[in-house]
């Protein structure tokens, strides 16, 4: 069951003189199983390519292949509500849809939606709420009177307690504080190896996508320029940079060092590859 | 959500784009004020000529305003109803089995159809073409000569045009919310009477919640520029009416004449 687009074009207020193309024939296959980061420079329609995920947007040309579904223009899924149970996602900036008295009302607002009976509804808010490191001391507080990192969580929490098999994050991190910011990725990442959960996060953190993520997916003006692992695609200076992003620290560093007569050809994406190599280098 | 674009200000460089505001809406107002005027059905069609020629002028699509006027169907028929009920004078153009149809009901209708549609026209006309802050700097003008009696004209202008700005705004927050809950498997469409009303709760109760944190956020930054309440100020945009204001004050007159001369 894949998760693919065929020639997908999707275009904004079409037929009006503010028309404006955001995907221009992507052709696309994740991979279920695994972390796919999708980056991009702002404006180059990375937040339009994933709300075709759950149907949210329908592609104006082309197919959507979501798991057992097919989307296209004319045929709307029916009973979307299947198709957004297995495929969770959550928004850039989530934390405007909190609305509950409670924060794990809020939370099992999404289960009971799917119909999931009340005692467990509230056993996956509580599991969720705990995931993303909020204590059942917050169950009971307002989601409105909380910080912004916490409502953040709190809106996040709303989409995992839905026990989605797919999870599709829009810039989950933005604004988190950097330990905040890195547990939620660890979460990421226990979902995807200890419950095989297939996820898919747009990021603009490039350390995020060298540290954690399988896959990366590099988007530009509607367009997909690469697909690749990892690892291969950060052995590429000048791709990265031809797309304004910088190098992750790490390989920022590995040029620096190289530049100032270090030897380091082998690929590298933790700190301990370089310790390695430097020391290598070092004792030869 | 489409029905929206209806009134909305397009950038397109025609006559119409380039008049004066305050003339444009002064021309408006004279143009509602003969749409009122009971001047039968020639006098229609010299208004609904004249609008057309504005339309063509303005560069707008006639399919567009069709498209747009949907919407009002129910309402006219509903009004139909009504009238045809109620409506009991003149001759009988329809009787079946007791139930019978007045001429006045069939005209009453007939004649608040047109001036409906006149009426959208008109003041589509005015906000396609003219940016909503020009809209409100031409209508704090035309207001300025009520600031003598205490009239807060700048106020209410600023007012105006700070609404008119949240609008597509809120638009766009709406879609996102209704996007965000409906991943959260929100369906409108769909479900019990209690789950409806779940459903909208959590796309008002957001809305609300961002609209009170947009305009504290708002008002903190226009105090933080400096404004003050009343403050006497000038302005960068300074309004001047052209030749082509003068033809279009002209052509409004002439046709307001028309009509008053074939209501008498
Ligand atoms: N509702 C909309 N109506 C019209 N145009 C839109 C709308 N939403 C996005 N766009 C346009 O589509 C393009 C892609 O937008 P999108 O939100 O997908 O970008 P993005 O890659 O997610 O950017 P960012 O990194 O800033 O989140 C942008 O140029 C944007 O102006
Ligand atoms: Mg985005």
């Amino acid at each position: 069951m894949p998760i693919a687009f065929e020639k997908v074009n999707y275009q904004y207020a079409p037929n009006t003189p503010f028309a404006y193309e955001a995907l221009k024939n992507i052709d696309l296959a994740f991979e279920l199983g695994k972390i796919t980061a999708i980056i991009g420079p702002t404006g180059s329609g990375k937040s339009t390519l994933v709300q075709h995920l759950n149907a949210l947007l329908l592609p104006s040309k082309g197919t959507v292949l979501v798991l057992d579904r097919t989307i296209t223009h004319t045929d709307k899924p029916k009973e979307l509500k299947s198709l957004r149970k297995r495929v969770g996602l959550v928004f850039q900036f989530p934390e405007y849809q909190l609305f509950e008295e409670t924060i794990l009302k809020d939370v099992m607002f999404g289960p009971l939606n799917f119909k999931v009976d009340e005692a467990t509804a509230k056993v996956q808010a509580l599991d969720a709420l705990k995931m993303v490191g909020l204590d059942e001391s917050f169950a009971e507080k307002s989601p409105l009177d909380i910080s912004g990192g916490q409502k953040r969580r709190v809106a996040i929490a709303g989409i995992l307690a839905i026990n989605p098999d797919v999870l599709v994050l829009d810039e989950p991190t933005a604004g988190l504080d950097p330990q905040g910011s890195k547990a939620m990725m660890e979460l990421f990442v226990r979902l995807n190896k200890d419950h095989g959960k297939t996820i898919l996060v747009v990021t603009h953190d490039m350390e995020h996508v060298i540290n954690y993520c399988d896959n990366v997916v590099v988007m530009a003006e509607g367009e997909v320029l690469t697909h690749q692992l990892v690892g291969d695609y950060f052995e590429r200076k000048q791709q990265i940079e031809s797309i304004k992003m910088n190098l992750p620290q790490l390989l920022a560093f590995k040029e620096a060092l190289i530049a100032g007569g270090f030897d380091l050809n082998t690929p590298m994406r933790t700190l301990d590859d370089l310790a390695d190599a430097i020391a290598m280098e070092l004792s030869r | 959500m489409n029905n929206i674009a209806l009134g909305r200000y397009l950038p397109l460089n025609t006559y119409t784009h380039h008049l004066d505001p305050r003339y444009k809406i002064l021309g408006m107002l004279l143009l509602m004020v003969s749409v009122f005027l009971p001047a039968g059905f020639i006098g229609y069609g010299i208004i609904g000529a004249f609008v057309l020629l504005a339309l063509v002028l303005t560069k707008i699509k006639l399919k567009m305003i069709v498209k747009s006027m949907k919407p009002l169907l129910f309402m006219l028929s509903f009004l139909m109803v009504i009238n045809l009920l109620v409506i009991r004078t003149g001759y009988v153009v329809f009787s079946f089995n007791g139930f019978t149809i007045y001429s006045d009901a069939l005209f009453q209708t007939l004649y608040i159809a047109i001036r409906l549609t006149l009426m959208i026209i008109i003041t589509t006309l005015l906000t396609v073409s003219t940016k909503p802050l020009d809209l409100t700097l031409g209508i704090e003008d035309l207001l300025s000569p009520f600031k003598k009696v205490g009239f807060p004209a700048h106020e209410v202008a600023m007012m105006i045009s700070i609404a008119l700005r949240f609008i597509p705004t809120l638009i766009d927050e709406t879609n996102r919310i209704m996007k965000a809950q409906a991943s959260r498997g929100v369906d409108l469409k769909e479900g019990t009477f209690k789950e409806k009303i779940m459903a909208i709760l959590s796309l008002i109760v957001p809305l609300f919640v961002s609209s009170f944190q947009r305009a504290e956020e708002l008002a903190d930054a226009m105090e933080a520029r400096g404004y003050i309440v009343a403050a006497p100020r000038t302005r960068y945009k300074q309004l001047k009416p052209t030749y082509r204001d003068a033809l279009m004050m002209v052509a409004v007159l002439a046709l307001l004449g028309t009509v008053i001369w074939l209501s008498l």
